[in-house]
């Protein structure tokens, strides 16, 4: 559902530079191309663009959250405290998620009902869920996992693709499904364009924020969950820092921070961009710290290009 | 005779099709004040930017005490003395009434001197005869509080040229004599004032001296004594206003279809009391601040009433929710079409859809687009929306087409009772009377609807019966016979003839 | 009484909540743990409060004007870091200079974001978040993630901490809390008694309204980022001078704590309204409740993040409720002397 019509041309940006990435990386290494280094290159940030997607959903609605990088480090220490504490696995899987649903709509109360703003209770959260996830497991780290636990988040699943890839690939659908082609994505735009506006038409708006942070909430605890799998093992700090590559991702790709436009097209470029681009960065012997520089620069930059476009073309109008 | 403080000298303004002034010229002069009237869309407000530097005119000339000057921005005609207040005031909510009244002084120095404020604002407001706490936060004062202290702060600038820009707009009767006496208090310290004002009433009470505007040119500059009602409305509409509206006398009703008993929302409104018919037009007449619009927006379950009964379809029901009210069959058009009415950059069928979307749902709430497009097509036709295709963006339509897509939004929705506020407000002549066509229409296929319209004209010539609010309270019910604008008039500044 | 309530405006009542507050956390933990209340408590953690109270001091000036700066614990990190290596190269660096170095840094990069927002009008929460990657990065980089040892610093850096402006019996004002408490008095005045610390919340009140009155909206707002920075330079000398020592991670999650210290402090979050003075006992609330839940035997300390999550949404709701409850108060006060002068 395309509704500014520079949206289109965003994204025709978004994939002259992912062009731009893959050419620059086919020459830097020859197996770029193969699909093992494809699906490699996802595995390894699976559980952030996991997350992408239902960010991008929630800013369009016009909100943020913070919260989810702990989330994700709070549901896998809750995953690791209650197989500790002899629960059984697929009860532990079952009672992370719940936490996720719920965490996410302790957020959702204090946004929709007490009415404040997403982003200070989210950050608030942001610092709480970590706190929590602290209180479960303190300093430690647990690695009491079952195989089959470990196996699922290393080894391929169907076919070659592992399994946490497979869920993403289920969420892309469903992101993509909600929110371009149901009632409910597009009531997520309208809030997003002016919450007023959905109100007065009749939309419940407390209901689809609501249903969002809990969406949220329980895709994060997934990520989690599977991060867990992948590394076999929990720690207090997992995921730390997360949230600011996840939005850059979002941000990238042509979601405005103020809501109401973007398309989950523009943020599937997006996440390929950013895993070419530290892909090639590695590969150029880049650390990592200077990776998360330069994905900060994108992410100001995703900004500022299209502010000076919208200048630009004012200008230009203005003249003629 | 004095020299005119302000003098508009043959300016000529153009927005890119329109003509938005046209060769007008004015003169103020100091202790005088100067209605400034016409239509939505004759130049007024184009005008005003221009006399307080917002905007440049593009020929003529602005003189100041008879010397030709050049206004380039705000901060500039506040040095020459030019203020403006609006409807809407400007003040910083969070600052308290002093501080802002001396906010924008340029010379008091690095430091700010509370006390001396304090008590510089004391004298100020009460020079002015308003009774206002100088320590409040600016926030918690009423609009016409606020509007007040915009006033002080003018006079704190030494203002010489006052321009009210239809000030009386949300004031109560009491408030709007309270702003009179201000304005009067000015004119003795020899402020020139431009009053811009929709309610001729007021116009006649205050004026000295009026300027008719119509499609932005000058028609005609007067004094007061020679001025009609009459020939007020006929510059400003360029024709006689009878043959635009035609009664609705002797209109067949069907069965109770909305009935309410003493609705009341605490510092709201209070004691609203009416039955509702099929086929019936209810207007709500009033000034602006009777709270007429939400008495709408408790029907439509926004603000829901605090007590009383409302009764539909003679069930009592309860409706807190938008949701709920639309499962009720009650449909609310919002008098701010940009605010809250329409989603500006979504295309015209999305807008039309929005409400009754659930009717274009299919397997796993895909929407069905074709039938979606199909049912904006049907309303295309039906209403005459002008527009080269319904993949428009909304905003890019006129006010009228803009208006034709939020009575399609609404009428898809199949209601019961449609309640318009303001439904020909900012929109032009030739679509209003379109507009006026279709809801008679709707009427007469049995469709109770509620007029809410501040045009007392209109509300007359649309409505079977007339319900009078003012500042919360219901005056009386009229009905058909007694249709003038006297009686409703006097009803809605307060003198109670009881229910007809 | 009502003249009493009307000059009471919601700010300072809030203050002498805030002030309540730290005497009943105060109270709380004194009953709990031994031999909590003494000097020594104080000495303790007089300089951990000096870092966030320089920090929310900071925070308070961007967020008045509807901004926020999340780069303030990068910034905190670049300035102890390379004030740290300065001085262990040039060991006879004044105690005078390092200071200065420290502010300059911050409000250079201050200036950065400053820039970026004021002027390319980009939203501060993304060209903070931004920064607060670049700059952890351009640490890293420049560090080659080398520590800066306490052995390689000048003694009197150690011995700063312990050294007093002056003594009195067993009360010992302390240069560190010396320095904090100047700097928070000195922007409380500014905020109040300047038309620059005025326009901050001009801006932050009503910004059409501060650009119609002639304000230097950008202006105005690309200061307060560099006084912002400045501010969190100086806190990172304080940083320097507390741990001793300087590690890349120096500062990471104070950003955190400075927005929870101004939001605690009952500094309105879309900007506008709020004191210095709430944000200096805000910070002051939350490290107290932090440095405290240490002594706490019985609480573990991995408590603390999660109760200062529910502290800053319990202080923002009820700030928000309140405020409510507040406005239609005054309204309806208003509306009854309206009917009573008719």
């Amino acid at each position: 559902m395309k509704i500014l019509k520079h949206l289109k041309s965003w994204e025709g940006f978004l994939a002259i530079i992912l062009l731009v990435v893959v050419i620059v990386n086919s020459l830097l290494s020859e197996s770029f191309l193969s699909i093992e280094n494809q699906i490699n290159l996802f595995v390894l940030s699976i559980e952030k663009v996991i997350i992408a997607l239902i960010m991008a959903k929630i800013i369009i609605n016009a909100e943020i959250d913070l919260s989810v990088a702990s989330m994700m480090g709070l549901s896998a220490c809750a995953l690791g405290w209650f197989v500790e504490s002899g629960m059984s696995m697929t009860m532990a899987l079952i009672a992370s998620i719940t936490i996720g649903a719920v965490g996410g709509a302790f957020n959702g109360f204090w946004i929709t009902v007490v009415k404040l703003p997403s982003l200070v209770v989210t950050l608030a959260m942001l610092i709480g869920f970590r706190g929590l996830a602290r209180v479960l497991i303190g300093d430690r780290s647990i690695k009491m996992f079952p195989q089959w636990f470990e196996d699922l988040g290393q080894q391929p699943f169907f076919w070659n693709i592992p399994f946490s890839v497979m869920i993403f690939i289920v969420l892309l659908i469903c992101v993509v499904i909600t929110l371009e082609y149901t009632g409910f994505g597009r009531h997520i735009y309208t809030i997003g364009i002016n919450q007023n506006v959905a109100l007065y038409s009749g939309i419940n708006v407390a209901r689809v924020k609501m249903l969002l942070f809990i969406f949220s909430g329980i895709i994060s605890a997934i990520a989690g969950i599977l991060y867990a799998a992948r590394l076999g093992t929990v720690r207090g700090d997992m995921g730390l820092g997360f949230e600011l590559d996840i939005i850059t991702i979002v941000l990238l790709g042509g979601v405005s921070i103020f809501g109401g436009s973007g398309s989950i097209y523009g943020v599937i470029l997006s996440i390929l961009i950013v895993l070419y681009l530290r892909n090639g960065m590695s590969l150029s012997n880049i650390t990592g710290h200077l990776q998360t520089g330069v994905i900060g620069v994108l992410l100001i930059l995703s900004v500022l290009i299209p502010n000076v476009l919208e200048n630009m073309k004012k200008y230009l109008k203005f003249k003629t | 005779m004095n020299e005119p403080v302000l003098e508009v000298q043959n300016v000529s303004k153009r927005f890119d099709m329109t003509q938005a002034l046209d060769d007008v010229s004015l003169k103020l002069f100091p202790g005088q004040i100067h209605a400034l009237v016409g239509e939505n869309g004759a130049g007024k407000s184009t005008l005003i930017k221009i006399l307080t530097g917002v905007q440049q005119a593009d020929q003529g000339g602005l003189l100041l005490s008879g010397n030709l000057t050049k206004i380039e921005n705000a901060q500039k005609a506040q040095t020459y003395g030019i203020a403006a207040i609006y409807q809407e005031p400007m003040v910083f909510p969070d600052l308290d009434v002093a501080e802002n009244i001396f906010i924008s002084h340029k010379d008091r120095g690095f430091f700010v001197r509370w006390d001396q404020m304090y008590s510089e604002a004391k004298i100020i407001l009460e020079n002015l005869g308003v009774n206002i706490d100088v320590r409040a936060t600016s926030s918690g004062l009423t609009l016409a509080a606020q509007q007040s202290v915009e006033i002080a702060k003018a006079i704190s600038l030494n203002v010489k040229v006052l321009i009210m820009d239809e000030p009386t707009a949300s004031l109560s009767n009491h408030e709007v004599n309270q702003l009179f006496r201000v304005a009067r208090n000015l004119k003795e310290k020899n402020v020139a004032i431009l009053f811009i004002s929709h309610r001729l009433d007021e116009v006649f009470e205050i004026a000295d001296t009026l300027t008719v505007l119509r499609d932005g040119q000058h028609i005609s500059t007067n004094p007061l004594s020679k001025v009609t009602k009459e020939s007020l409305i006929k510059e400003m509409v360029g024709r006689e206003v009878n043959e635009f509206y035609s009664t609705r006398k002797g209109k067949k009703l069907g069965k109770s279809v909305l009935s309410v008993k003493k609705l009341s929302k605490e510092l709201i409104f209070d004691g609203i009391e009416f039955e509702l018919n099929q086929g019936e037009i209810l207007g709500f007449a009033g000034l602006v601040g009777s709270r007429r619009t939400d008495v709408g927006l408790a029907l439509f379950g926004i603000n829901p009433v605090d007590s009383g009964t409302i009764e539909i379809d003679k069930k009592p029901v309860i409706i807190d929710s938008p949701q709920q009210a639309q499962k009720l069959g009650v449909a609310y058009l919002s008098e701010d079409r940009r605010q809250l009415g329409l989603a500006m950059p979504m295309a015209i069928t999305t807008n039309i859809t929005l409400p009754s979307l659930k009717k274009y749902l299919g397997k796993l709430g895909i929407i069905n687009r074709s039938e979606e497009k199909k049912s904006a097509s049907e309303f295309k036709n039906r209403l005459q929306i002008k527009t080269p295709s319904l993949l428009h963006e909304v905003g890019k339509l006129s006010g009228g087409n803009q208006q034709k897509v939020m009575l399609s939004k609404w009428l898809n929705t199949h209601p019961k009772i449609f309640i318009l506020d303001e439904p020909t407000r900012g929109i032009d002549v030739g679509t209003k009377v379109e507009v006026h066509t279709i809801i008679k229409k709707l009427a007469d296929e049995g469709m109770a609807i509620i007029f809410i319209s501040s045009d007392l004209p209109e509300v007359i010539a649309m409505s079977d019966r007339i319900l009078v609010m003012r500042e919360g309270r219901q005056m009386g019910i009229v009905e058909s016979n007694n249709f003038t604008q006297e009686t409703i008039m006097s009803l809605a500044m307060g003198e109670n003839i009881g229910d007809s | 009484m009502r003249n009493i309530l009307k000059d009471l405006r919601p700010e300072k009542i809030r203050n002498w909540v805030l002030l309540l507050l730290i005497f009943i956390v105060l109270l709380g933990f004194a009953s709990v743990i031994d031999n909590y209340l003494n000097a020594r408590l104080f000495n303790r953690i007089s300089t951990s409060v000096a870092i966030f109270a320089i920090l929310a001091v900071g925070q308070t000036l961007v967020v008045l004007t509807r901004n926020i700066d999340l780069s303030v614990g990068s910034i905190v990190g670049i300035s102890a870091y390379i004030v740290g290596q300065q001085l262990s190269q040039h060991n006879e660096m004044t105690p005078m200079t390092a200071v200065l170095l420290a502010i300059v840094i911050g409000a250079l990069l201050g200036a950065f974001n400053g820039y970026f927002v004021a002027y390319l009008k980009i939203p501060a929460i993304i060209v903070t978040l931004g920064t607060l990657a670049l700059f952890r990065t351009i640490l890293v980089e420049y560090s080659d993630a080398q520590t800066v040892l306490a052995v390689e610093l000048p003694q009197w850096i150690h011995d700063l901490p312990r050294m007093n402006v002056f003594s009195y019996e067993r009360f010992h004002l302390r240069y560190v809390v010396a320095g904090m408490l100047i700097v928070v008095i000195s922007f409380q005045l500014i905020l109040r008694y300047t038309s620059f610390g005025r326009k901050l919340y001009a801006i932050g009140s009503n910004p059409e309204a501060a650009k119609l009155t002639g304000f230097a909206n950008q202006k105005i707002i690309f200061i307060a980022f560099i006084l912002c920075g400045a501010l969190a330079g100086l806190a990172g000398f304080i940083f320097l001078v507390r741990i001793g020592q300087v590690t890349v991670v120096a500062g990471i999650g104070f950003e955190l704590k400075s927005v929870a210290a101004v939001v605690v402090g009952g500094v309105n979050i879309f900007g506008g309204s709020g004191s210095v003075l709430g944000a200096f006992m805000g910070a002051v609330l939350i490290d107290l409740i932090e440095n405290s839940l240490i002594r706490w035997l019985e609480i573990s300390e991995f408590w603390r993040d999660a109760l200062l999550g529910i502290l800053i949404l319990v202080s923002v709701a009820t700030d928000t409720v309140i405020m409510k409850k507040l406005r239609t108060f005054w309204l309806k006060k208003q509306i009854q002397t309206k009917i009573d002068i008719q």
